[in-house]
């Protein structure tokens, strides 16, 4: 076995990259980055370049023709990674337009030919390739030459022991082009429109000696470069895990009487759903949840949607989170994925080891995907839930729920399967005031309180009351108070009535 | 933008301390030229391998143009299917000045060129591939640059 070639595989500095592409990047690969103009190829080009190249492991880009090398460097070293120390130390551009120009590939190859020659680069970026193609095509032969050129290239790049990259545009991918037959490595990147959002996506369309990620993987272009979202690992607990979560301590609630309501708390590793109309009180809930964990030791994240985040978040949550005993994910504009959101969900967990996890809410969520993504909302909302509870973090996800008095719904989703325990608010008219019910519907493999129970809100946050037994009809909105004879005998009884 | 004006003053300053210095030391226009030229050339082998010629000769045009409203004799590059910097030319025209309006029309000039390239790649990428054409200048390195 020991006499196999040995890939080593390059870690790109492209976060999410390496992932996606099954472990880095084959070494001595010869590869292609293809996508539509403004996708985003040169950056991630320079992204890689700068990770990869060292003293030991130099650099040549070269700029053919297409965008102006000064124009190039102009907008390149608006990101971070772009390291002026690295030009002309560890980093070559060599540009090949004058060569390029005349339309000979010959001319062109040798010129790459010499300056890898006589530098021995480690990496090699040719910048854009499609204008090489474009300047060696001839009428009738649209690829005279180029296959030639192409496989000069790559025999010439592989032996001198060169990781290569050709940066193309317009590359159509029903195209017969003999690129792709010998490209090791064919990265695709695509940008789509929708409404007024963008979404940028990348396919390993193919990584030769590796199991590549399936499918089109979101990216974003930041201050920082690119950032690829591989998708959430969906991990099925092992049954050891579920048993160790079985065995471990409730988590408690902070909403005085609740965990009483739910058997005992909130089961290790659930997710719960709290559903109810607007202003019931649910992210006031959700910020108890919080609020007792911090109280427990515990560090939380709180995946915040709303539009006006500021306003309504709670000033308790407000100061755990300038404490740094809860993360914040906060809602952009409406273009996220769902991958995005499971990864920066992800780092805060990781870098506060959370045990708790609030999203709030599911509606706002849901507004803040771009619309491409919402069609998946359900099944990716689950995936993250799994990875969640696959992780032992125990997950509260807050649902607007439309006030129906005709149906008792718990989500417009259709999330209610997903979640191991829901507990339900609703508004019901009593003596001409608003008033407010709660109940626990369902926790998952425990017994918990069946009681339609009042509560209020004040400063100090939800006070559970008692159940209104002398009404009945209360899920209805108008409940009725039931004949006084029937009443006899009920302990609890309306403090109103 | 503080590190913008800061390397532009630097270069600005070297180049025209040395020049002025030069011109005092009692230099002939030939020598001052000689500098000049040495400062373009010099330019012309850093960027061209980068921008290419076409770049370098764009960059060059421009910065003629705006230099030349104060130094209206100095040559336009030549035009063509190869535009080049064409420091011949210059340096043809800068012999015929005296030494200090030699120098202070290449100081101009090259102060212009560097401006430019500031303005569009940065102070510090700018000093970065510059920095070894200062450095063999101020080192005082062949400075008698042969002139036509």
């Amino acid at each position: 076995m020991t006499s196999k070639a040995i890939i080593n595989r390059l870690t790109t500095g492209v976060p999410g990259l390496d992932e996606i592409l099954g472990g880095g990047l084959p070494e001595f690969s010869f590869n292609l980055i293809a996508g539509q103009p403004g996708c985003g190829k040169t950056t991630l080009a320079h992204q890689m370049m700068f990770a990869l190249a060292t003293l030991e492991r130099p650099a040549i880009y070269f700029t053919v023709l297409g965008e102006p090398p000064l124009k190039m460097l102009r907008y390149q070293q608006q990101f971070e990674f772009f390291d002026t120390a690295a030009v002309n130390r560890t980093i070559r551009f060599v540009n090949l337009s004058d060569d390029a120009m005349t339309g000979d590939l010959n001319l062109v190859l040798k010129r790459i030919t010499d300056e890898v020659t006589t530098h021995a680069p480690a990496l090699v970026f040719v910048d854009s390739f499609r204008s090489v193609v474009l300047a060696g095509e001839t009428e009738g032969n649209p690829h005279n030459g180029l296959q030639q050129f192409v496989q000069e290239l790559g025999v010439l790049m592989t032996s001198w022991q060169a990781t290569t990259f050709l940066i193309g545009e317009y590359f159509n991918e029903t195209d017969a082009n003999p690129v792709f037959t010998v490209a090791d490595g064919l990265i695709w990147l695509r940008q789509s429109v929708q409404r007024n959002s963008m979404v940028r996506k990348m396919e390993i369309v193919k990584m030769r000696g590796q199991s590549t990620l399936p499918g089109l993987h979101t990216f974003r272009i930041a201050a920082s470069g690119i950032n690829v979202f591989p998708p959430a690992k969906v991990e099925v607990p092992s049954a050891a895990s579920l048993k160790a979560l079985l065995r471990a301590p409730r988590l408690l609630m902070g909403t005085p009487g609740l965990d009483d309501m739910l058997g005992g708390g909130l089961p290790c590793g659930y997710s719960l759903l709290v559903a109810g109309p607007s202003g019931s009180g649910k992210s006031i809930l959700a910020a108890a949840f919080l609020a007792e964990g911090a109280r427990q030791g515990e560090t939380g994240v709180i995946a915040a949607f709303e539009q006006h985040p500021n306003r309504s978040r709670s000033r308790g949550v407000a100061d755990l989170i300038a404490n740094d005993q809860v993360g914040l994910v906060e809602n952009r504009a409406a273009d996220l994925s769902i991958d995005e959101v499971v990864y920066m969900l992800m780092r805060e967990i990781r870098r506060l080891d959370a045990t708790r996890v609030v999203i709030d809410s599911l509606s706002g969520f849901e507004l803040a995907l771009a619309p491409t993504f919402r069609e998946d909302f359900r099944e990716s909302l689950s995936n993250l839930v799994t990875s969640l509870a696959a992780a032992g973090i125990t997950v509260l996800m807050t649902s607007e729920l439309e006030d129906r008095y005709t149906d008792l719904r718990f989500s417009p989703y259709g999330t209610a399967f997903m979640t191991d325990a829901i507990i339900v608010q609703r508004y019901i008219e009593l003596d001409s005031r608003l008033r407010r019910v709660m109940a626990v519907v369902k926790v998952r493999a425990s017994a918990h309180s069946d009681q339609l129970r009042e509560f209020s809100i004040d400063a100090e946050g939800i006070h559970i009351g008692k159940m209104l037994a002398n009404h009945e009809g209360l899920l209805g909105g108008r409940p009725t108070r039931k004949p006084a004879l029937r009443s006899v005998g009920v302990a609890v009884t309306d403090p109103e009535g | 933008m503080q590190a913008f004006d800061q390397s532009k003053e630097e270069a600005s300053s070297d180049i025209a301390a040395l020049l002025a210095g030069a011109v005092s030391d009692g230099a002939s226009a030939r020598q001052v030229v000689g500098m000049v030229a040495l400062a373009f050339r010099g330019i012309e082998q850093a960027l061209e391998p980068i921008i290419g010629q076409r770049g370098v000769a764009a960059l060059y045009k421009r910065s003629v143009h705006l230099a030349s409203q104060v130094h209206p004799w100095l040559p336009r590059p030549r035009e063509g299917v190869h535009p080049a910097m064409d420091v011949s030319a210059l340096t043809t025209e800068l012999a015929l000045q005296a030494p200090a309006a030699a120098a202070a029309a290449g100081d101009h000039l090259l102060q212009t060129f560097c401006e430019l390239l500031i303005g569009l790649i940065g102070s510090s990428l700018t000093d970065r591939l510059l920095r070894p054409v200062w450095a063999t200048l101020l080192s005082g390195a062949p400075a008698q640059e042969s002139t036509p």
